[in-house]
């Protein structure tokens, strides 16, 4: 082989504490290399001109460049090995920078170590081979898991794009959490008049379907040709024949459900329809609280149903699709409260939650948009908003700021004022984030023009005075403390992942960090891309997002999907596990630990068991290729020998032991 | 009727649907036992049961693919079967198990210690209750039973056939999990000290690959990654290192699959204490995964299935 090693400086990044100019005179040392040499910024359009010159030049047949991470740069520099007549996969890259300059600040040491790795790539690259992948055909449809306002942008931007959408949503009705606010900042519209039409443009697209109270069971495949297993919950009712005219709804005599649409402020019927603009607007009935489903007695919704859609035997239903692209945007949830003893822990019936002063304030809420405290109904006069309630706090393992709070408590002020003229704010804060493009002027004008009073301190405690509430906490700024009386206490309680985000993760295949929030490819230049080819993230499961941002990034994943799937074929990597035959002794251990379901037996011409790969399912994981006991199964790139050979460079085995 | 008698008459009711049933005969000499494999009925005379007859059948029982076979076990050797089984390496329509309530087989190592340097050849063996009998150049010797015994049998939890279709002789009282002194005091030391027992008991090796031969869980047949060039693991270099890795390779090979039946040790010609190494692996392998190899049916290795949360390692609740 012939062999071309480029070393990167990457400006000073790499030969700031790494003697490039060294490591490139060692490595023409190095078995088989025959060019060495070093370059202030491989990666730069001359960088590659300079690897390709020098491939033609010397006639290399394999190239390794010492720069930084694989996953920086590793598909740049194939390209460009590629352009010059080499197989992709002839190419090795050793990180000097993340794993060497960035970490270390010896200079001698640093180049001994830059060396090292330059030569367990060179040996790795003596025994790589030519690769070729594989295409295959894509599945046009995409299927989008959660129909809050991210995944209804994205659903309806993939459409258009003309690809065939299926919707999934965990509750009743499309909408999530913006279907439950009442105004929206910073320009205070009404949230359900620009949300109402995209919800109804998702019932009525032809390209998109709609499953509601469904979740997602299984998927198995790989990007381009998912198998998706969605299991739609049973909702006793015939949604094909439901018309949601709403009889059962005024006649259903149970009415101990807990209406989950309006944060648990109050009940409802057994059987539902979630409020006046759900998508789809059909009833359904919730087992728990049914008499006729728990006793077997009543029956009314089905006497009054006039197209005699009630059905108590439903079953739930497992739903087959495949589809090429998925966009998860399964959103967020609120932070437990009660956690914090000081709030209350949910003694005190007039602390309640953002979401819930929501339901308070909106005209299709439980009181018809009439603020009435939950204890006695009344007006409350003096509100008082807490901010960072499960946010910046370690002490509850919530260290991240939630992003959306000061704005909305800003707008929660400023609507208090517009419902009742003769009330006062009180809003306590850490500090002020707004952000956002005329955020601040928002915020601003709470304290201004609607006189919320703002205090910067935390909450020390909420304890009853009276018919008030009396709230006791810091002002720091006037480094006294105060107390603020008050008739209602509204919480600005943080944003925690979805329940059910880590599992969901799990069969997808997309990890979720430490708080539960899917971690995106690249956080700068990946920012809906996942790990896993073909998954993308939307709105607030990747972390929290306000609505502005979440719509963009529902509009950025359908990008993503639509650019996928307007390839006609899609390549699968060739860097796949690969069974030699006359080595595999049909023991079927692979199989078993395969996380993909990507290798079946197979008999041989003399009916002997053996194991075959399915290349496009495959992942290259590596997991067979451990289990075989006798190295029959080699994933194709990463080969026993080669990871041998590397381990070897760096850990010369030693000879003489037996020659004593 | 004896257990001996007892057993033969089982065979017998099977013999004809059977291709093969795998026991044991006298060997070269009367002290030592060999495999015997009954095709009818004259082969069925030389049956032997004795504490002496220690090989494992079911080392067998993969090379027998496709043919139904009868093998009489004892408590160890059905626990191989069993893993076999669940590892789906055999049939079960197509193995027949006579099953032996076990009290122990003899350490040929141990006897050889017992006896005199060089004892000759053993004229005759009488096996009592608790005693051998030894007759050496007309010279009677007795060994105690209970000084000889393989040390598996000493910790045995499993005297009695787990799974067996006939099964003779009395069954036990249920036994604790115990350990050995050695495998403890071993363990207890330093690593460096382990370090250079291993470089000392490695360097006697002399890669004969017996205790690879007589493993049943060794079915890699001719493709043993310790003789293959593509990919090159290891090279036929005898050295402690070179040897120790294949031991290493083979230990983690075993990994939730050794039924410890001792087999490797037995057969090794220099004495290595192979077990050690297994018994610590399994070890492990019962703390992390709560697993141990063979002792029931249908449970698969858990090295051998792909979970994304295992029950007992916690990934995210450090």
């Amino acid at each position: 082989m012939r062999i071309g090693v480029f070393i990167c400086h990457c400006g000073s990044n790499i030969a700031g504490t790494v003697d490039c100019e060294s490591v490139a005179e060692l490595a023409s040392g190095f078995p088989e290399v025959v060019y060495s040499t070093d370059s202030m910024y491989t990666c730069s359009e001359p960088g590659q001109e300079g690897i390709i010159t020098a491939i033609h030049e010397q006639k290399l047949d394999g190239v390794v460049v010492a720069s930084c991470t694989p996953r920086m740069h590793e598909p740049t520099f194939r390209r460009a090995v590629e352009r010059a007549g080499l197989n992709r996969y002839m190419f090795e890259m050793a990180n000097i920078r993340e794993h060497v300059s960035w970490i270390g600040k010896d200079k001698e040491h640093n180049t001994n170590k830059a060396a090292d790795l330059v030569l367990m790539a060179v040996e790795k690259l003596r025994r790589n081979r030519p690769l070729v992948p594989k295409s295959f055909e894509t599945i046009k449809r995409v299927l989008v898991i959660g129909g809050g306002v991210a995944g209804i942008q994205a659903a309806l931007d993939c459409a258009d794009g003309g690809l065939d959408v299926v919707m999934v949503e965990r509750d009743q009705s499309i909408g999530g959490k913006m279907a439950k606010l009442d105004k929206t900042f910073p320009t205070i519209d009404c949230s359900s008049c620009v949300l109402g039409p995209k919800m109804v443009d998702i019932a009525q697209h032809e390209k998109i379907t709609l499953h509601t109270c469904a979740e997602i069971e299984a998927v198995s495949g790989y990007v381009g040709n998912f198998s998706v297993t969605i299991r739609r919950r049973a909702t006793y009712v015939d949604w094909t024949k439901c018309t949601g005219c709403g009889v059962c709804t005024e006649k259903c005599p149970s009415k101990r459900s807990p209406d989950v649409f309006n944060e648990f402020m109050g009940t409802t019927t057994a059987i539902n329809i979630p409020f006046p603009q759900a998508i789809p607007k059909k009833a359904a009935i919730n087992p728990a609280t049914c008499t006729m489903i728990q006793k077997g007695k009543c029956g009314v919704c089905a006497k009054v149903c006039p197209v005699g859609c009630i059905d108590y035997e439903q079953q739930d239903e497992l739903i087959n699709v495949d589809v090429g692209a998925i966009v998860v945007a399964t959103g967020y949830d609120l932070f437990d409260w009660h956690k914090y003893p000081q709030y209350g822990e949910g003694r005190y019936p007039d602390v309640i939650t953002s979401l819930q002063y929501e339901r308070l304030l909106s005209a299709s809420g439980p009181t018809g948009g009439h603020i009435k405290r939950p204890s006695d109904g009344k007006e409350p006069k003096n509100v008082v908003f807490i901010q960072c309630v499960g946010s910046r706090d370690r002490s509850v393992d919530r260290p991240y700021c939630s992003g959306f709070c000061c704005m909305y408590t800003a707008k929660q002020a400023i609507l208090t004022k517009d419902h009742i003229p003769d009330s006062q704010s009180y809003v306590f804060y850490m500090d002020i984030r707004a952000p956002g493009k005329g955020y601040d002027e928002f915020t601003r004008r709470a304290m201004e023009e609607y006189g919320a009073q703002y205090v910067r301190g935390r909450v020390a405690m909420i304890y009853p005075h009276g018919e008030q509430l009396m709230v006791r906490g810091a002002d720091t700024l006037a480094g006294t403390q105060v107390e603020v009386p008050a008739d209602l206490v509204v919480l600005a309680t943080g944003v925690e992942a979805a329940q059910g985000a880590v599992k969901l993760g799990e069969t997808l295949r997309v990890v979720p960090d430490q708080y539960g929030f899917f971690v995106e490819s690249h956080p700068k230049l990946k920012p809906v891309e996942t790990n896993t080819a073909g998954v993308y993230l939307a709105g607030a499961c990747q972390g929290p997002k306000d609505i502005p941002t979440s719509v963009g990034q529902g509009s950025a994943a359908a990008a993503k999907a639509l650019g996928l799937l307007s390839k006609e074929r899609l390549e699968s990597d060739p860097a796949v596990s690969k069974v030699n035959l006359s080595r595999c002794v049909g023991c079927q251990k692979c199989i078993g630990t395969c996380p993909f379901g990507a290798i079946k037996a197979i008999t041989d011409r003399q009916g002997k068991l053996k194991a075959e790969v399915i290349e496009t399912v495959c992942q290259g994981c590596g997991i067979c290729t451990v289990t075989c006991p006798q190295g029959a199964i080699q994933l194709e790139h990463f080969t026993d020998n080669q990871i041998l050979a590397e381990v070897n460079a760096l850990c010369p085995p030693k000879m003489n032991a037996s020659f004593e | 009727m004896s257990q001996l008698e007892e057993l033969k008459a089982a065979i017998r009711g099977h013999l004809d649907s059977l291709d093969c049933v795998i026991g044991w005969e006298q060997g070269y000499d009367p002290l030592h036992a060999t495999p015997l494999f009954i095709r009818n009925e004259s082969d069925l005379e030389r049956l032997s049961i004795s504490p002496l007859a220690v090989h494992n059948p079911a080392t067998y029982a993969t090379g027998f693919a496709g043919k139904k076979i009868g093998m009489v076990v004892r408590g160890c050797h059905s626990r191989s079967i069993i893993e076999l089984l669940n590892e789906k390496l055999i049939e079960r329509e197509n193995v027949v198990l006579f099953g032996l309530c076990c009290d122990g087989v003899v350490s040929q190592r141990k006897i050889r210690t017992a006896l005199p340097a060089d004892p000759g050849f053993v004229e005759a063996v009488e096996i009592g209750d608790d005693a051998l009998h030894i007759t050496l150049a007309g010279e009677k010797t007795t060994i105690k039973l209970q000084d000889v015994l393989a040390d598996k049998c000493r910790i045995c939890a499993y005297p009695d056939p787990l799974l067996a279709d006939v099964l003779i002789g009395n069954k036990h009282d249920s036994r604790p999990e115990e350990t050995l002194a050695c495998q403890e005091a071993f363990e207890a030391k330093p690593n460096a000290e382990k370090f250079t027992f291993w470089q000392d008991t490695m360097s006697r090796c002399i890669r004969c690959y017996a205790c690879r031969n007589v493993c049943p869980m060794c079915v890699c047949q001719d493709y043993c990654i310790a003789a293959s060039r593509d990919p090159l693991w290891m090279s036929q270099e005898n050295s402690p290192a070179e040897n120790f890795m294949f031991q290493m390779i083979h230990v983690s090979h075993l990994t939730g699959r050794c039924t410890e039946c001792g087999e490797c040790e037995r057969a090794c010609p220099v004495d290595i204490p192979l077990m050690l190494l297994r018994r610590y692996m399994n070890k492990q392998v019962q703390e992390v995964f709560g697993h141990q190899a063979g002792t029931s049916l249908d449970k698969t290795p858990p090295l051998l299935t792909f979970q994304v949360e295992e029950a007992r390692i916690k990934e995210r609740d450090w």
